[in-house]
């Protein structure tokens, strides 16, 4: 199965509050006015100039095995080579924003709008988190669809660059699924263009194949921790942002 | 209110027409333009810094304050220049080679701008032979390194070894950041010093200076 998503302005929800906490910044923080100008002018820009589209493919655990091999550079005990080796099902995917919005905050950036130009980078930065969650669900309301699928099953997002698996990974990735058929590119450090953009494999399967003890040695130096979050909302039944 | 309190206050709200307009005016009025820096915008960015540390307000807030910064010292740099009042120190920064991101390589420029030292911003993408060559150039104090991706990491210690070579290394302070670089990174590869968001990174570069006072 591949398929190109075109996702609408209504797959990408923005909670301010969780907007702000990515940010730092408390529930219950008093903000000036500046802040909230702010804020409401990158909401807009969003919207006015976010191009959304997603590409994805299954793949058997066999040929996944390659793709995450990539350049033999992962490290040797990892979260994803234990979960995905339980899974029942793997899609490789990208999402993108487009490249506009990316275009926009360098410009804000270069005419000194630096307030507008971070605040739009950030909500740029969320929503493509979200993005990849709503890619993740699209998969699990498929599967769902065409397969006795158990309610307990759960399609998580793993991306180069965390959790053990090296950045360079998004070679072999790409090499795979081919995003460039929705303008995604990758440039010889493994990053891609445009910027705000997301690349992994979801994997499926019933929930507890998505939990691990984060105490590989990697874990230390992690600066997201997002399966903390991940490992919370998996004892609680939830679905939640990707974590890797 | 006197006009330097005025331009203080004004920075502190990100009003940069404003503060732009009283600083002309402050010049005008024939104020040293040292002092308009010094106890006019400074101060305000003082003011911003301690409630910023103290979560008072939040980054966006700096950043509207900090575009009144740049914006009033391009009033003033040339009247410093013509005084020789010596800048407060200067900091080569960019994102290494291979690297595009440069939000966060953006953010420690206007911040350190903000905090009154002089900053050549080299963008991003940017070689080691770059980083040492326009530091030796431009007599620079700092060299300021970041990178969003490991593969691109290994530059930075790239840089170190030249700035060694160059007889640099002690001279020039050599600090990294970015989401993938550490401490321990920091330390392994011989960088004077890691920082781990704009706000540290203005207080490290102010570090350096009180060393070497």
């Amino acid at each position: 199965m591949r398929s190109i998503v075109d996702f609408t302005q209504e797959d990408i929800k923005l909670p301010r509050k969780e907007i702000l906490r990515s940010q730092g910044i408390p529930d219950e923080a008093e903000l000036s006015e500046n802040f909230e100008k702010t804020y409401r002018e990158a909401i807009d820009l969003f919207r006015e100039l976010v191009e959304p589209k997603g590409i994805m493919a299954g793949i058997t655990i066999s040929r996944f095995e390659e793709v995450f091999r990539g350049e033999e550079l992962n490290e040797q005990e990892n979260p994803v080579e234990e979960i995905y080796r339980k899974s029942n099902y793997l899609a490789l995917f990208a999402v993108t924003l487009g490249p506009v919005l990316s275009e926009k905050v360098t410009e804000l950036f270069d005419y000194g709008n630096y307030a507008i130009g971070y605040m739009l980078d950030s909500v740029s930065s969320y929503a493509a988190d979200i993005l990849t969650n709503t890619i993740a669900k699209l998969l699990q309301s498929k599967l769902a669809g065409t397969e006795p699928m158990p309610s307990t099953w759960l399609v998580l997002s793993y991306c180069p660059g965390y959790c053990g698996w090296h950045i360079s990974g998004q070679k072999k990735l790409f090499e795979a699924l081919h995003p460039e058929e929705i303008g995604i590119t990758l440039n010889e450090s493994c990053l891609m263009s445009p910027m705000k953009s997301v690349s992994g494999v979801l994997i499926g399967g019933p929930g507890e194949i998505h939990e691990f003890v984060n105490s590989y040695p990697f874990c230390n130096t992690c600066t997201t921790r997002t399966c903390i979050k991940r490992m919370q909302d998996l004892k609680q039944g939830q679905s939640h942002i990707h974590g890797g | 209110m006197e006009l330097l309190s005025q331009i203080s206050f004004n920075l502190q709200n990100g009003f940069d027409e404003t503060v732009i307009d009283l600083t002309k005016e402050a010049v005008e009025k024939r104020i040293p333009p040292d002092e308009i820096m010094n106890n006019g915008l400074i101060a305000g960015m003082n003011v911003v810094g301690e409630k910023f540390k103290n979560h008072e307000i939040f980054l966006p807030d700096v950043l509207l304050a900090a575009r009144a910064m740049n914006g009033a010292m391009e009033v003033l740099k040339p009247l410093l220049i013509k005084d020789g009042i010596p800048i407060k120190g200067k900091v080569v920064i960019g994102s290494v080679k291979d690297d595009l991101h440069d939000i966060g390589k953006n953010l420690v420029a206007i911040l350190l701008k903000g905090a009154g030292f002089e900053v050549i911003d080299l963008g991003n993408d940017v070689p080691a032979e770059q980083f040492i060559s326009v530091a030796i150039e431009e007599n620079a104090h700092v060299i300021g390194m970041s990178a969003l991706l490991t593969t691109t990491m290994p530059v930075m210690k790239k840089v170190v070894d030249m700035a060694k070579d160059e007889g640099l290394y002690g001279k020039i302070k050599i600090m990294v950041g970015g989401a993938p670089v550490s401490k321990p990174f920091a330390e392994e590869i011989g960088a004077d010093a890691y920082s781990y968001d704009g706000a540290n990174a203005v207080e490290t570069v102010e570090s350096f200076f009180r060393e070497d006072s």
